[in-house]
């Protein structure tokens, strides 16, 4: 009875996967040159826009929460803590969103590459696969304890998706051509001998 | 009568896909997948020219299924090389994870082949069948996992032979399963199901190579990027990456 079940799983598995394949969306096959800009803006925006400590240290620190406490009627802080947290999983639904397209661009990146590694790629997945985790694991802790029940959880992630950005910058240098640089240094400053 | 209907239709639309593989030259560029095809048409066809005679289709008939079978993973072979054949890392990685799906698959069939000491019964031979089906159903769906999890975009050609080959192996796997369990009551519908898929692989396939449509080309960084030392320095900041992420996770659980 168990093989009857593990072979009508395989069978019908196969026909999930096909009714997927059917049902997939076709690329756009002429963003060559976009899909590795858009990796480049997503590795800066984690870097400047939504990783950067005081952003953080912003959004998770408990001393607006207190000042709002201490100055205001209870009914206020409450409405702070609300919003606190509100802002805190937008931020951390725009990580995780950032960190997919990291992964994607790698994905891009390494299938063209004859060197390529099962073994690498493998580990690659599972790391992203955990920070992702991570991710949803601190959206469950923010839903429950609020914006300052997660602090640990929070610099765990923040150091984590930092180290992506870090590898991610090595495998994306080449959009930063040094005479692309030498050009831009010697530019007016608004871009105009670009 | 309906199974002598699909038996004919699937002859039909294989005489199609012969015919027009020669007109569009893709014979030339899909060489197993018409091999294949080619095999299944002539056994078909000598099997019923040659039905009448006595004895002659029941002892025919499983030599021949198992022939088909064994070229029938050309086509897995023609999905891999035609599917993945811009993309040299994704190929690498679908040919390492199919041939270990492959050794792992096929030496559990060789020792359940291994301890059956009797041989000659069908429902032996059905169970032959299931469990070299499971082989062709795992790879097929590791080299799908591949495509999807590197998201690489397929030409027509290429979708219409996985859908059909797929639909086919599934079908028949599913139903050599419950033939096995249920027994020879189920003979009736297991002929008729496994038929019918087969005719709505061929039918797929007739729609999908009806021209030739070649894989869409990949897009690429400008730079060459084919087996240069870039996939090393990602390769080393991986590395380096889960070794921080990791002691950042027992720095927590510690605390």
């Amino acid at each position: 009875m168990i093989g009857l079940v593990l072979y009508l799983l395989v069978g019908v598995g196969l026909l999930v996967i096909l009714w997927v394949l059917a049902r997939r969306e076709r690329a756009p096959v002429e963003g060559c040159g976009r899909q590795f800009v858009e990796a480049r803006q997503a590795l800066r925006t984690l870097q400047l826009g939504l990783l950067p400590d005081n952003l953080i240290k912003r959004i998770f620190d408990r001393e607006d929460f207190r000042y709002v406490m201490a100055t205001s009627p209870g009914e206020i802080g409450e409405l702070f803590l609300q919003e606190r947290k509100r802002i805190s999983l937008m931020w951390l639904r725009r990580v995780r969103c950032e960190i997919r397209n990291l992964m994607q661009f790698h994905l891009n990146y390494s299938r063209l590459h004859a060197k390529l590694s099962l073994l690498t790629e493998i580990r690659l997945a599972l790391d992203f696969t955990l920070l992702l985790l991570a991710c949803r694991a601190l959206r469950m802790l923010l839903y429950m304890r609020g914006p300052y029940g997660a602090g640990a959880m929070v610099s765990v992630l923040t150091a984590a998706a930092g180290r992506v950005c870090a590898s991610s910058e090595k495998s994306l240098a080449f959009l930063n051509p040094p005479a692309l640089e030498s050009i831009r240094r010697d530019s007016a400053g608004d871009g105009a001998t670009i | 009568m309906l199974s002598l209907v699909l038996w004919l239709a699937g002859m039909v639309f294989e005489f199609l896909l012969l015919v027009r593989s020669v007109q569009t030259k893709t014979v030339t560029k899909y060489i197993y997948f018409y091999a294949y095809i080619f095999c299944v048409f002539a056994v078909s066809t000598v099997l019923y020219i040659e039905r009448s005679k006595p004895n002659f289709y029941d002892a025919w008939y499983w030599p021949t299924q198992f022939a088909t079978l064994a070229v029938g993973f050309g086509v897995v072979l023609e999905v891999v090389r035609q599917a993945l054949d811009a993309y040299p890392g994704a190929k690498r990685f679908a040919w390492r994870a199919s041939c270990a799906v492959f050794a792992v698959t096929f030496c559990y069939v060789e020792w359940r082949v291994a301890r059956r000491t009797e041989w000659t019964t069908l429902a032996a031979t059905v169970e032959l069948e299931r469990d070299l089906r499971v082989v062709e159903a795992l790879v097929l769906a590791t080299v799908l996992a591949i495509v999807f999890y590197y998201r690489i975009e397929l030409g027509k050609n290429v979708t219409g032979m996985i859908l059909g080959f797929g639909v086919y192996v599934s079908v028949s796997l599913t139903t050599l399963a419950l033939r096995s369990f249920v027994g020879p009551r189920f003979d009736m519908a297991w002929g008729l199901l496994q038929s019918a898929s087969f005719v709505f692989g061929t039918a797929v396939w007739t729609v999908a190579l009806w021209s030739y449509s070649p894989n869409p080309k990949p897009p690429t960084t400008g730079r060459g990027g084919r087996g240069d030392g870039g996939y090393d320095a990602l390769v080393r900041g991986t590395r380096a990456q889960l070794e921080s992420v990791r002691s950042n996770l027992r720095g927590v659980a510690g605390s």
